[in-house]
């Protein structure tokens, strides 16, 4: 975004304090001859060739060349759009180098409404580009910082095509309101509304535009997003075309297959026969309706699956304009059948700058299809409950309704259709590939992001610059879900229908700065912006069945006629939804910058949000570095590149998944809700409700307070290099759905202010290159974070909140929010064994000894949230081939397995009620339990704590030999394994294990080319 | 120094800023846009939302949002967690699902996380607050619509009061926790309530589904509940008010709603009550409070459907006259309701209609084939008889609106409880047999459902007299309280298969007439003492 415009900054203040140590010679003038080029030896056109401390200048020509006069010895610098500068001494032919620009991210990163040079950092700030060689398959960007930044953990929903993740920096700072980090792309920060068809706001990004994130984690840092800033914020800069020069077009791309892993192990047809004979009798009714087959159910819905991704980018610069341009797409199969995901992308990044680069525009425009065929996962958890003694298909004509699936049926009388003598009986389980092949589910989004940025550097008054960025994301998808009328969904009616979301968000954000450099050493600069935005988000639905043209039904309209239902509209549904919220905000940010040592930063931020009665409130921050090896002391020390010590202080906020009208009265009207009406003749004929919604305008602000303290340093020249950070959060008024008194609001859970808690931690980043020579390169990149979260108060209204539901009965809690523990701590009895070591069902450990087994013996076991991850990335280069692999690790994250205590009630494996059977594990068998009600043991919390490998890659490098130069590589993703965890995968979003969709394994070969 | 552009810049950037600032702010204050939400109140669209908190799950039919949170809408329903309260904890019922907090209804083992108890408290709490809102807005409304209001509210605190015993009290919106009253105190409130608002309800009349205001609570309503409140008094507020009940009640025997005792095309008087067209069939000038059900228009999973569909196997489908497509096969009866008809345990292996002749009685409707008459295994459907009391079918042989949704009006209040409560209080007032006007009473059931008669009942009698006629309808429990055989020192003088968890049955503590407040609520509620035992 902002990347001509403020890069200089950084450079300027260099350049001037470097300045300082320069004395300036009179030596005669000679005439420099002077040849540019980039690090592939291409020359560069139109590079700006300067003397320092004199009015000469010059642009190279078309060759790369340049002429000019300059003092023997005096310093020449070259600069060009997209590159890094360059310092040569002056002499008679020179030949310049121009690094990258792409490198300059070592040295000066995006922050918020600005950049930095890394050295001047006094925050807490991750900024990596995307390794671009070692990596398994992403198709989002969020796998592409997946356990490589400390304090950040990824944990990704599962396997589902172009699915979401969880992202928490620095562990959750709220209970019931929005833990996701901010996300900013290009200078706009996106909303966390997800839309039809696309997981989060990093789906919209192809990852291969992308050229770098920044992580700000720390309250100095983050601050200046103010109300949005507890999370974290995650700044996304798009990759831009360089000035000046020839096209160039590269191509990248990949193919990809995808196998399932694991599966549950449920038992087989045999094992299960033997089972239900046994247990209920072979002569019993349960024996009777088994089959004859051996049908693995998790084997029939998942398959191997292919997937390919192809991008090309043109890029170059006309005269002052730079320009970029890139087309990828996406295709990837899911492992459960029929799930696709295909993503198109295109954006478009134009650079120019007019006015001796005084003023300069930053347009970007990026757009996104993205096209979703979703699975009916329904089908996952059906496939390791149903009879696997049952075929899938049957012959028999009682299933030509059932388009031939064996399903489990009922008397289809009520249906009054002399066609229909059975129906599918919908308490059972249902055939997991009628389920997969009933359900055609698919979305498409559509997604333009666009963004003017201009920044003008004041004639005359060249401290000073203006800068304004306007932009906006539209958004709109389409779900459309059509049912089978055979399927069990929608049995005998079917369903069709769609949901239509669509949301913009508009942003005008402008900012002032002001730089002074005086008394030589010192350096001052001051932001201040203003910005206002505006999010509004509005769609609608529709689905009906239809009555078959057989059935005899009728349908009783309005005034009491009575029709034939035959091809009318089935239980028809709609609703209408809309609403918007806005953000007005001031912020500045001042920094001063003593000998290059000392460094003091303040920001603040004022918000101003619609969201709460009290409109406005205010984060600062403050935060100071040292730069100890600029000391005196230590300026000698060879071996010693960087130490810096970093102290912040600051305040930030939390608005987001509150709700937008939840602090003033409202009436919920059930306009679109034809089946809900409550029709009273004479009084209200047409049967509307008028619903007071719960509310509580005294909700305000969720406020973190962060400290952070870290050190950076840097030795045996940038062989070991790394940072440490200690932090401490606290976060006071959090906002969680709360039960309330009854009797005192409309509901009894509200929206509330409901206490605190706060997150202590430990990160540590290392980067190791052992072995830095010619044709061998090796980098090991690790990271490690210790997080505790515990919550420390909360009002005397709720001091235990229950969360964390389970499948087991409906409303049914695992874990609850509890003062001096982990938000979302397991909240469960202690369960008691027999000698042979199998828990007895409903059996626990008397906690309180009262003599009575109560709800007051549930006691807080472990937490979902992992307090120590690791990560670690390795990769060697010799010559021209490289290879990597990334590990990432998690310990003493523990997971409630649903899926397990689902299977709790042996005794109804034949269910006589709706008269069917049902599989189960071999350990429920075991421990031979024979209700549901027992589910909240602490049997079922298991620890889960894994070993990983992400991906290994090996790749190959060619130079541009024949015209064409790139890469070729072979990868693979979700490699392995280590845990102790039983059930299908450890990683768990939220700690409780249910019908996940299998993450795969992947085996990708790409190609890179440049041409 | 060029400050040519400087000079333009700061007063135009300035001309910006004050025009952009100002109005920005203002964007601050917002009013909601969904066209789902508005600001302005409707009085008949909060009156009637009342009314639909007893017979719908929230605001989107069957299916969605249930204006409780914790429990699911078609779980957390008014009927269907009525019906467990009061049927599943004693002998008429048993319920053969897992769903936690079944088999601790079926076992008298509920405690203070019971979820289904907290969904029925909470159901009630909703609707107290949606009362109070309407009476704080609507204060103005028509005078008969704010006294039908605080009778449902007055309502709605009953069935606290018999349920949870000492509970938080709010008669108004407050910003803190309500304050407990005692289950004494909360009688006399309630009671004070109803003889307050009794003569402004609309007057007694019976309506039909087609006429105005049918569903709609009149002062037979308001009279009927005080007899009910009377009657149990003694368990409340530890004062008997025997001949307060036997006013109260024939107050409503001798008004408007009398019993329906005319039966049409096969189906009995008494089955007519329970039919899809329940509304128009004429039963319903029995009904003094029916909570209306349209399987189009008022959709839920709790109310009449989950009376039919809990307890129907599609095996008791044999002549399609079942009316809906939902088989839940859940709920069925102990074998101490079928004694209630079949005293020498001789209840055969019938079908519905066989099975009321064999007992000589109308509402014997209950299905033998295929099932065994004592409950040996709870979770298994067939191990007790069905129970075919609730129909989707239309007594008229018209067509239901639907297949899966009923039509099926719930009666919440019928004018046959008032017939049991004279009956009763006149047998308590006459030394423990009625004299001939309660005895009458009861023949008048007795005579509706074509059975057999006699010149005086005792109070134990007349106990199985409210089985016969009330079984599976909400009452039970608070029936054997009355009498002390549910918990307590005569718990164990009646005893019913699985009762208190032991097969042959077993007593258990007095401190289970009341269930617990709900762990949920102690939490929130700083005000709150945990009701003895639990």
């Amino acid at each position: 975004m902002m990347k001509q415009v403020n890069i200089q900054f950084p450079m300027r203040m260099l350049g001037l304090i470097l300045g300082l140590f320069l004395s300036v010679s009179a030596f005669a003038q000679i005439d420099v001859k002077g040849h540019v080029k980039d690090a592939t030896g291409e020359p560069i056109i139109g590079a700006t060739v300067r003397v320092d401390g004199t009015q000469a200048a010059t642009i190279t020509d078309f060759d790369g060349n340049f002429a000019i006069k300059a003092n023997q010895g005096a310093n020449i610098t070259v600069t060009y759009v997209g590159y890094q500068d360059a310092k040569v001494k002056a002499a008679p032919n020179v030949v310049v180098t121009l690094q990258d620009d792409s490198q300059v991210l070592e040295n000066v990163v995006v922050i918020g409404y600005g950049r930095a040079k890394k050295s001047d950092l006094t925050g807490s700030v991750t900024a990596i580009k995307p390794d671009e060689k070692n990596h398994g398959l992403i198709t989002n960007a969020q796998d592409m910082i997946q356990g490589k930044i400390a304090g950040v953990n990824v944990t990704s929903g599962g396997g589902t095509p172009g699915g979401g993740a969880t992202i928490r920096i620095r562990g959750g700072s709220s209970l019931n309101a929005s833990n996701d980090p901010l996300i900013v792309i290009d200078g706009l920060a996106m909303d966390n509304q997800g839309i039809k068809g696309a997981a989060n706001p990093l789906t919209m990004v192809n990852p291969n535009d992308i050229e770098s994130f920044t992580v700000l984690k720390d309250a100095s840092a983050t601050a200046i997003y103010g109300s949005r800033g507890s999370n974290g914020v995650i700044i996304i800069t798009t990759k831009k075309g360089r000035g000046n020069m020839a096209p160039q077009v590269s191509y990248s791309g990949n193919v990809s297959y995808s196998v399932k892993k694991k599966t549950l192990d449920v038992l087989d047809g045999n094992e299960y026969r033997a089972f239900i004979k046994s247990y209920y009798g072979a002569d019993s009714d349960a024996a009777a309706l088994l089959g004859t087959a051996n049908t693995n159910w998790q084997d029939e819905i998942f398959r191997g699956a292919f997937s390919t991704d192809q991008n090309i980018t043109v890029q170059g610069g006309i005269k002052n304009m730079p320009y970029r341009f890139s087309v990828g797409y996406t295709n990837q199969d899911g492992i459960l059948k029929t799930s696709n995901f295909q993503r198109t992308t295109a954006s478009m990044t134009l650079n120019p700058s007019f006015l001796q680069d005084h003023l300069k525009f930053n347009i970007n425009g990026k757009f996104m299809y993205a096209h979703n065929r979703y699975a009916n996962e329904a089908a996952i958890g059906d496939a390791t409950r149903m009879d696997p003694t049952q075929p899938i298909y049957s012959t028999d004509g009682k299933y030509n309704n059932y388009c031939g699936y064996w399903q489990w049926v009922d008397n289809g009388a009520s249906l009054k259709d002399e066609t229909y003598p059975t129906m599918w009986n919908r308490n059972t389980v249902a055939n997991p590939l009628s389920r997969l092949y009933e359900k055609y589910d698919r979305a498409n989004s559509y997604d333009y992001m666009g963004n003017v940025e201009v920044d003008y550097q004041v004639h005359g008054f060249e401290d000073l610059r203006l800068h304004a960025n306007l932009s906006g994301d539209l958004a709109h998808g389409k779900q459309k879900t059509d049912y089978e009328k055979w399927g069990p969904s929608n049995f005998y009616y079917g369903n069709s229908g769609y949901s239509y979301e669509k949301k913009y968000n508009l942003t005008l954000s402008t900012y002032a700065q002001y730089y002074k450099d005086f008394l030589k050493t010192q350096h001052f600069d001051v932001m201040v912006g203003y910005e206002w935005s505006h999010n509004k988000y509005w769609g609608d639905s529709y689905y009906a069945g239809v009555y078959p043209t057989t059935t005899k039904q009728t349908i009783t309209n309005a005034d009491g006629t009575e029709i034939a239902a035959a091809g009318q509209p089935y239980n028809a549904s709609t609703s209408i939804w809309k609403s918007e919220n806005y953000l007005v905000s001031f912020f500045g940010r001042a920094n001063y910058i003593a000998w290059d040592r000392y460094m003091l930063t303040f920001t603040v931020r004022r918000d101003g949000s619609s969201r709460f009665k009290e409109h406005w409130a205010t984060f600062p921050s403050v935060a100071l570095g040292w730069k100890i090896n600029e000391e005196a002391f230590l300026k000698n020390v060879n071996w010693l590149d960087e130490l810096k010590l970093r102290l912040g202080w600051g305040k930030t906020g939390q608005q987001d998944g509150i709700g937008d009208y939840n602090y003033f009265a409202t009436y919920n009207v059930n306009t679109t809700n034809v089946d809900g009406r409550y029709p009273i003749n004479g009084v209200n004929n047409d049967g509307l409700l008028y619903r007071p919604d719960a509310y509580n305008q005294d909700l305000k602000w969720e406020t973190t307070t962060t400290s952070n303290i870290g050190l950076d340093f840097s030795v045996f020249n940038n062989r070991l290099s790394g940072s440490v950070d200690y932090y401490y959060r606290k976060t006071t008024d959090l906002i969680n759905d709360a039960y309330v008194s009854a009797g005192s609001n409309f509901r009894n859970k509200v929206r509330s202010n409901i206490g605190s808690l706060e997150n202590k931690g430990f990160e540590a980043a290392v980067t190791v290159r052992p072995i830095m020579s010619k044709n061998w390169q090796w980098e090991v990149t690790t990271n490690f974070t210790y997080n505790k979260n515990k919550i420390t108060e909360l009002t005397g209204e709720s001091s235990i909140v229950l969360t964390g539901g389970i499948s087991a009965g409906t409303g049914n809690n695992c874990q609850a929010h509890s003062v001096g523990h982990p938000a979302n701590s397991f909240y469960v009895f202690q369960q008691v064994y027999d000698e042979n070591g199998l828990p007895l069902e409903g059996v626990y450990v008397d906690r309180n000894a009262d003599g009575v087994i109560n709800d007051s013996d549930r006691y807080f076991y472990k937490s979902p949230a992992a307090p120590y991850t690791a990560g670690l990335s390795s990769r060697v280069q010799y010559k021209q081939w490289d290879f990597g692999f990334g590990l990432r690790a998690s310990f003493d994250n523990y997971v409630y397995w649903d899926k397990e205590a689902g299977y709790s009630n042996t005794a109804k494996r034949f269910d006589s009620s709706f008269g069917y059977l049902q599989n189960t594990i071999q350990g429920a068998i075991e421990r031979n339990w024979s209700t549901y009600d027992h589910a909240l043991s602490d049997y079922f919390v298991h620890n889960a704590s894994f070993l990983k490998c992400d991906n290994i890659t090996l790749g190959y490098s060619f130079d541009k030999n024949f015209g064409v130069g790139g890469r070729v590589y072979v990868s693979a993703t979700n490699v392995f394994t280590i845990t102790k965890y039983e059930g299908i995968d450890p990683e768990v979003s939220g700690g409780i294990d249910n019908n996940m969709y299998p993450r795969p394994l992947t085996f990708l070969v790409g190609l890179n080319l440049n041409f | 120094m060029n400050l040519k552009y400087f000079k333009n810049i700061i007063p135009a950037a300035a001309l910006v800023a004050a025009v952009g600032l100002s109005s920005c702010t203002k964007d601050l204050d917002v009013t909601p846009i969904d066209p789902s939400k508005t600001m302005v109140p409707d009085e008949a669209a909060l009156f009637t939302k009342c009314y639909a908190q007893m017979a719908l799950q929230g605001q989107t039919g069957a299916n969605g949002d249930c204006d409780i949170d914790g429990l699911d809408g078609g779980t957390a329903g008014f009927v269907r967690q009525l019906f467990n309260a009061n049927e599943l904890t004693t002998d008429e019922a048993i319920c053969a699902w897992g769903d936690p907090g079944i088999p601790a209804f079926n076992f008298n083992q509920w405690d203070a996380s019971h979820p289904m108890l907290q969904g029925f408290y909470y159901r009630l709490y909703t609707g107290i607050t949606y009362c109070n809102h309407y009476l704080d807005v609507c204060a103005d409304a028509d005078a008969t619509h704010v006294a039908e209001i605080r009778f449902l509210r007055a309502l709605f605190y009953y069935y606290l009061m018999d349920c949870f015993g000492n509970v938080p009290f709010a008669t108004a919106l407050m910003t803190t926790p309500p304050e407990q009253i005692q289950r004494a105190d909360l009688f006399n409130w309630i009671e004070s309530e109803l003889l307050e608002v009794k003569d402004q309800m609309m007057s007694p009349a019976t309506r039909k589904d087609t006429d105005n205001d049918y569903g709609r609570a009149d002062q037979d309503a308001a009279n009927l509940l005080l007899a009910r409140l009377y009657l149990n008094a003694e368990v409340y507020t530890g004062t008997a008010r025997w001949s307060d009940a036997k006013t109260y009640a024939e107050k409503v025997i001798n008004g408007p709603h009398k019993l329906w005792t005319t039966g049409t095309n096969g189906w009995s008087a008494y089955q007519m009550l329970f039919m899809g067209d329940n509304g128009s069939n004429g039963a319903s000038q029995e009904a003094i409070l029916p909570l209306l059900q349209d399987g189009i228009k008022t959709t839920a999973w709790c109310t009449s459907l989950f009376l039919a569909a809990s307890t129907w196997k599609s095996d008791m489908d044999t002549n399609s006259d079942y009316g809906t497509s939902e088989f839940w096969a859940g709920n069925r009866a102990r074998s101490q309701l079928l004694a209630k008809f079949f005293p020498q345990g001789d209840a055969p292996e019938a079908t519905i209609s066989e099975m009321a002749t064999a007992a000589g009685d109308d509402r014997a409707l209950f299905f033998g084939k295929d099932r065994t008459l004592v409950v040996d295994t709870p979770t298994e459907f067939t191990s007790g008889y069905s129970v075919g009391k609730y129909r989707n079918t239309y007594s008229s042989g018209g067509n239901a609106h639907d297949s899966k949704f009923v039509d099926t009006d719930f009666f919440l209040m019928r004018s046959a409880e008032a017939y049991l409560i004279a009956a009763e209080a006149d047998a308590r007032i006459n030394g423990g047999s009625t004299t001939a006007t309660g005895a009458g009473y009861i023949n008048a059931l007795r005579e509706r459902a074509n059975t057999t008669t006699r010149s005086s009942y005792t109070t134990d009698q007349i106990l199985d007299e409210r089985s016969r006629e009330l079984y599976f309808e909400g009452f039970r429990r608070t029936d054997l309280i009355r009498y002390g055989y549910f918990g307590g020192d005569k718990s164990g003088q009646y005893l019913w298969d699985w009762k208190a968890g032991s097969q042959n049955g077993a007593s258990f503590a007095a401190f289970r007439n009341v269930f617990a407040i709900p762990a949920e609520d102690m939490n929130a509620n700083p005000n709150l003492k945990q009701n003895t035992g639990y």
